[in-house]
């Protein structure tokens, strides 16, 4: 069982991606032997009124209701996002909720970012926030190209002690205050194995060795999640990272599927 | 563009265990000059053994565009000379040069006097600026092979940043002034806009060669380089994203022996130019390193 929770569908404007349909999808994580996905709508990024891109991805995820799961987006600047939110939970069978407040203008940790964290802590989904969709230094004169400081993101969830937090794509952890911050490590925040390095990295100084693998020696294996930002990014990453971590089989099993199915209600064993 | 690959589809699942153990020439990695340098290269070893990683070709450069005096230069040199030292059979020296220096071929020919294979090139000029010349005449003479910084960067904040970073328009333009040169345009994964590059490579000689390193793993690169340049110019790096750079090859809709040219062929091929082979190969393997 591998549960990736950080797939999206749909086209990206600036670049044409390798995997476009459900079952593109899925042909590509049988090859990875990801067992079952939560997915996020390309399109939301960038639609003002981000709805129909929830029911679109709602429609093409359908023929694979066992294996792929819906995450709508919400945009809580826009008019009336509470019954998008209404509608993701109760008829489009969401199972997380992502903001994406660097293409949707706002900052993670204003109030009305935290009002529809809240909505969504209420109802028991977790949110996901990307720390960056794209790399910034390839981007388009059209893209923003921000990331989501880790900063906000700590914010956020101070400001919403009962919010499941999932920073997908995060990179530069260690040093953020989700691991310098005593009061957050028992908080229920997550990021993915897609982008960060676990175990060697880039560095100048003999202390810089590592990020993820370092933060997690800090905080330990229950904030981690498999996920791989397909078809952003590929996939199999991810999947040498989770080969080359040293975890007890029981961390391990919690990172592949058990973590993911609690947070996201998932129907798997 | 030429054909590569095959469907997804069709493929089998991904064996990440087997895919780890098959040899891997780190043709793009660092040991950096600070406290600590011994500790620093050994942890590259003890993390590129896990991935299959057979040896490392390391350069120490001097970056944002700095014109560091040639003592600093022959210091970070150094620097490698002593990992290379600490580890022979693993770490394999690339030489930083900085263009133009008083004393820079001497630093060269000092380099690979003591065993490097190689050259490493920042930012400090563009590659076809006539100052580079020297260096380049040297390479091609000894067959070595030439590493440069490069990135092709849209967005102004950037360029601003790294104005004389190489970019694959530059390559091709050094490439018809040097043919016969083995220049490695560096990391199509370091973050800058890869398909503008690969693009511009069309045009470069066939001696010119990318590599898959940097910490950008956009899906798709790999595939777009081999369709661009052929399976047989693009190397296997890391530039520290170690993880990430296995998994973006094994991920690349390619075929096998295509993921092999990319891991180490490629790179023993390079080797060979200077009557080197591959270091560690597995039994089997080093018979047919310049397949």
């Amino acid at each position: 069982m591998l549960v990736d929770v950080n797939c999206w569908l749909g086209h990206w404007p600036y670049r044409r991606l390798r995997d476009r349909t459900a079952e593109e999808l899925v042909a590509r994580l049988d090859y990875l032997g990801v067992t079952h996905a939560l997915v996020s709508s390309i399109d939301s990024i960038l639609y003002r009124n981000v709805q129909p891109a929830n029911e679109d991805l709602a429609e093409a995820l359908a023929p694979y209701g066992d294996r792929l799961f819906p995450v709508a987006t919400i945009n809580p600047n826009y008019a009336g996002w509470e019954d998008d939110l209404d509608a993701a939970a109760e008829r489009l069978g969401a199972r997380g909720v992502r903001l994406i407040p660097q293409y949707h203008g706002y900052d993670l940790d204003s109030p009305a970012a935290q009002r529809a964290a809240a909505a969504c802590a209420e109802r028991g989904l977790p949110v996901l926030v990307a720390h960056r969709i794209e790399d910034p230094r390839q981007r388009h004169h059209l893209d923003p190209g921000q990331t989501v400081g880790f900063g906000a993101a700590a914010a956020l969830l101070r400001a919403v002690p009962n919010l499941q937090l999932i920073i997908t794509n995060a990179r530069g952890l260690f040093h953020s205050d989700f691991v310098r911050d005593p009061g957050l490590r028992d908080k229920a925040w997550y990021v993915d194995l897609s982008l960060a390095e676990v175990d060697y990295q880039l560095h100048r100084h003999p202390a810089d060795r590592r990020d993820l693998g370092r933060a997690l020696a800090y905080v330990g294996p229950a904030h981690l999640l498999f996920g791989t930002h397909l078809p952003f990014s590929y996939g199999a990453p991810a999947l040498v990272k989770l080969e080359t971590l040293e975890l007890s089989e029981a961390d391990r099993a919690s990172i592949r599927f058990r973590t993911a199915a609690r947070l996201f209600a998932l129907p798997i064993p | 563009m030429q054909a590569c690959g095959k469907n997804t589809a069709v493929r089998e699942p991904v064996d990440v265990a087997a895919a780890l153990a098959r040899p891997k020439i780190d043709m793009h990695a660092h040991v950096w000059p600070m406290q600590g340098e011994a500790v620093s290269s050994s942890h590259l070893i003890a993390c590129g053994a896990r991935l299959g990683i057979t040896e490392f070709w390391c350069s120490a450069p001097i970056t944002g565009g700095r014109l560091a005096p040639i003592e600093e230069v022959r210091a970070h040199n150094d620097v490698i000379l002593r990992a290379m030292e600490r580890h022979p059979g693993r770490i394999r020296g690339m030489a930083f040069l900085i263009p133009g220096q008083p004393g820079v071929i001497e630093e060269a020919e000092r380099c690979l006097g003591r065993g490097m294979i190689g050259f490493k090139l920042y930012n400090q000029y563009k590659l076809h600026d006539p100052v580079v010349e020297p260096i380049i005449k040297l390479a091609t003479e000894r067959r070595v092979p030439v590493l440069v910084h490069a990135a092709y960067l849209p967005a102004p904040e950037h360029q601003r940043q790294q104005p004389l970073t190489s970019h694959g328009a530059d390559f091709a333009v050094a490439s018809e002034k040097y043919p016969d040169a083995l220049l490695i345009h560096a990391h199509i994964g370091g973050g800058g806009d890869w398909e503008w590059t690969l693009r511009a490579l069309r045009d470069a000689s066939p001696n010119v060669y990318v590599d898959v390193s940097g910490s950008n793993l956009d899906a798709g690169q790999v595939e777009m380089a081999v369709a661009e340049l052929g399976a047989k110019r693009v190397l296997f790096g890391t530039d520290g994203t170690m993880a990430g750079s296995v998994g973006k090859v094994l991920d690349a809709d390619l075929t096998e022996e295509e993921q092999d040219l990319i891991f180490w062929r490629n790179a023993a091929r390079l080797l060979a130019e200077q009557g080197l082979a591959p270091l560690n190969m597995p039994r089997g393997d080093a018979q047919c390193s310049s397949t």
